[in-house]
């Protein structure tokens, strides 16, 4: 081993050659003293998809966000599609256009109708004609089944057409990856299932996913692999059917008591 | 439906309630009294002040305004006014310059300054804080006299004394610097560049048009300023071409000159009733239900029929109870036109814009400085600073809660989707923390219209300040005070609609 230069540029290269999308290596992070991330290891590849289940305050969210650089974290190795996340400001803007993001709070722009929230980012990031963006804005409104509200503004919308607005905001930068940060939390029971039918069409699709959820159903119907995490250390992972039938864990098996 | 049910509707319908007991009736009663009690509080008090003052032997009336003024003023356009009227013309000039130019440079420190109390740079937050809470803590005027005595102790002023003798002087007195200022032909000037504007604004439209079809940078901003900039340039020299435009505006005025006061009394009345009409209409049109019905209620005809009897009283009032008023507007009519002729005359050929250093010049014992650079007496500058310093503390404030107010939300979908931290700001935070700010901005710019008035306590020559010399000489208090209250009122309401159309422009965009 000549120098840790070479080290990282070789395992990135290998990482990218693997199809390897997140990887995480001793992942760490702390709040304070409260350690939010305890040395998390995972390998997402392409065109998986990924629930991460958990108890609240098992560090999830804090993990799902620092994949796209919301939250920093302090110790360990986060590469995405080849790029690590460093300090670089490069390498951040590249892995935020490359990461889609779908927030528990919808975070639609309020002064911005539906169309003008799925053009924003083409126009401005990738410098589309607006036409164009439009265009693109218009399918994608369609395939997350809400064409008819393109001109309304978000507080017109109920939440699961908002959030159905979200996720069409974040595919409209062509993402590699998605991730979803609860995304049907804050919803009505009526409006989830819309929501997630949306999701399911997208992994059917292809796309990577990665998703903190607790819908135990579409960790069951669409994940590939669930991975269980308490006190920022990942507990166990398997596949769906492993997890939900077979748990080899005391604490999986404690928390599957307590929801199911 | 069974008959009882139609025995107890019948029952029920042919019971009218007394009087005293009905909603409609009561509420035409309240209304017709308080209208009542209004006019007769206005009528008794316009009577008493009228009586009591003639019982003192003190005339009423605007006839002093024609009057001469026994004094000078400290500062403004005419330091030696002929008339009160004039003298009081230059105190709302004053007053007005204070206000405008007080209100632009506060705003630009206001945003500044609450910018700076949420930057992560540990020292420019603390700088930020410390003024904002040192300014807006100290009262107005303890500030303004604090300004003042600070100039009070600089050096005297000398001839060729500096800092940079010749353009920028500071001393006792005040400071002076360059100034800047409407010249022979600049009226005309305007019309091109008026013109250069209005392509600049085609050809932006057209840019961003081009940006929107193609995603190419097209500049449309910098598109609408090259183009009038061009205008303005070539404007400089050749904009004696629109020497016609002056004789247009003598035509105005001598069409004017040449009404009857009977046409402009028939033009008034009509003109009264007219509005009245179509705000009426107006009104009907917006309160009809969808189904073509017109439900008003007791308020809505109230309203009708308060605007139509109001309408016609002032028809009649223009032809009847004041006489003088056509003849007043055929004359400033006339006047104004005659100006605007003068403004953009045939004559005037010599460049639209100049500029003279400042001097000090020493007539005898004393040097001061001279009438060529612009002066900020230390009057001026004590107001002008005073009211700066503490406007802008408070709307650093609101900048801040302003900013704030967006939740950490829209910074976060804003970042994920790899907007880059400018245009997150141009395109997210900035269009909805302005919603917020605006409102409570245009108090503060209405704070600092009204804060100008405590010119009074350091002598310079404000509205206030001269209508108090002119009621000391004259003791028509009652009439200069109605001068002021129209003053302040006309000015208020003047932004108040400026705001106001800002806001609503920025809520139809918002819902």
């Amino acid at each position: 081993m000549s120098s840790v230069g070479d080290a990282t540029t070789a395992l990135t290269e290998e990482l990218a050659a693997r199809n390897d999308m997140i990887v995480c290596q001793g992942v760490s992070k702390w709040f304070g003293d409260f350690q939010a991330l305890d040395s998390i290891s995972a390998v997402i590849k392409e065109r998986e998809v990924v629930v991460v289940l958990g108890p609240s305050g098992s560090g999830k969210s804090t993990w799902i966000r620092c994949i796209n650089r919301l939250e920093v974290h302090q110790e360990g190795r986060i590469v995405i599609d080849g790029v690590e996340l460093t300090n670089d400001l490069r390498n951040i803007e590249k892995i935020r256009s490359e990461v889609g993001m779908v927030f528990q709070q919808f975070n639609l722009f309020p002064h911005l109708t539906v169309l003008d929230n799925v053009t924003l980012a083409p126009i401005w990031v990738r410098k589309k004609p607006k036409r164009e963006a439009e265009e693109i804005a218009r399918s994608l409104l369609e395939r997350v089944g809400i064409p008819e509200q393109a001109e309304k503004y978000p507080g017109q919308l109920s939440g699961g057409q908002q959030q159905r607005v979200a996720i069409a905001r974040a595919l409209a930068m062509e993402p590699r990856i998605m991730l979803f940060d609860e995304p049907t939390s804050a919803l009505d029971p009526e409006m989830i299932k819309e929501v997630l039918d949306v999701m399911k069409e997208l992994a059917r699709s292809g796309m990577t996913m990665m998703v903190v959820t607790h819908e135990m159903g579409f960790a069951r119907e669409v994940a590939d692999r669930v991975i269980f995490m308490e006190e920022g250390q990942l507990v166990e992972t398997g596949t769906p059917e492993h997890f939900f039938t077979n748990p080899t864990e005391d604490r999986t098996k404690l928390f599957l008591s307590q929801i199911l | 439906m069974s008959n009882t049910d139609k025995a107890t509707l019948a029952a029920t319908q042919s019971r009218r309630p007394p009087l005293y007991r009905d909603a409609t009736v009561l509420k035409w009663l309240a209304q017709v009294a308080a209208l009542s009690l209004v006019v007769f509080a206005l009528y008794f008090l316009v009577t008493q002040a009228q009586s009591n003052l003639a019982k003192k032997g003190i005339a009423t009336g605007f006839d002093f305004l024609s009057a001469p003024l026994g004094s000078d003023l400290s500062s403004g356009i005419d330091t030696d006014p002929d008339t009160s009227g004039r003298a009081l013309w230059v105190g709302m000039v004053n007053t007005i310059r204070l206000s405008i130019g007080g209100i632009i440079v506060a705003t630009v420190l206001g945003v500044v300054v609450g910018v700076g109390r949420l930057s992560s740079n540990w020292i420019v937050k603390r700088i930020s804080s410390v003024f904002v809470e040192t300014l807006r803590n100290i009262p107005l005027l303890v500030q303004i006299i604090l300004i003042f005595v600070v100039i009070s102790t600089l050096p005297r002023v000398e001839i060729n004394q500096g800092p940079i003798p010749g353009w920028l002087h500071i001393s006792n007195k005040g400071v002076s610097v360059p100034r800047v200022f409407i010249s022979d032909g600049f009226y005309q000037w305007l019309i091109v560049v008026a013109i250069g504007a209005a392509l600049g604004w085609l050809v932006m439209r057209r840019r961003s048009r081009l940006h929107d079809a193609t995603g190419r940078d097209t500049y449309p901003v910098a598109s609408f300023v090259a183009v009038t900039a061009a205008f303005a340039a070539v404007g400089w020299f050749v904009h004696p071409v629109f020497g016609w435009v002056g004789n247009v505006f003598d035509g105005l005025a001598s069409g004017i000159g040449a009404l009857t006061e009977q046409t402009v009394q028939i033009l008034l009345s009509v003109a009264a009733l007219l509005v009245a009409v179509l705000w009426i209409r107006r009104f009907l049109a917006q309160h009809r239900s969808p189904a073509g019905r017109a439900k008003l209620s007791d308020d809505d005809w109230f309203r009708v029929i308060f605007a139509g009897v109001v309408a016609v009283l002032v028809a009649i009032f223009v032809n009847i109870g004041w006489p003088g008023l056509s003849s007043w507007i055929i004359n400033s009519g006339r006047d104004l036109f005659e100006v605007l002729g003068d403004k953009f005359g045939d004559g005037r050929t010599g460049q639209p814009i100049d500029a003279k250093r400042p001097d000090i010049e020493q007539p005898g014992n004393f040097p001061n400085y001279g009438p060529a650079g612009l002066n900020l007496t230390q009057g001026l500058a004590a107001v002008y600073f005073g009211v700066v310093f503490y406007t802008a503390a408070f709307i650093a404030e609101i900048v801040r809660a302003g900013i704030l107010s967006v939740p950490k939300g829209q910074t976060e979908a804003a970042q994920a989707v790899g907007l880059r931290r400018l245009t997150m700001l141009r395109r997210v935070i900035l269009p909805q923390a302005f919603r917020v700010i605006l409102p409570p901005l245009g108090n503060q710019y209405l704070n600092l219209t009204k804060n100008t008035s405590l010119a009074i306590a350091i002598g310079y020559s404000d509205l206030v300040q001269v209508g108090e010399t002119i009621y000391n000489q004259t003791g028509k208090t009652v009439e200069v005070v109605s001068i002021w209250m129209l003053f302040y009122l006309t000015c208020s309401l003047t932004i108040s609609v400026v705001v106001n159309f800002f806001n609503v422009r920025l809520k139809i965009v918002e819902r």
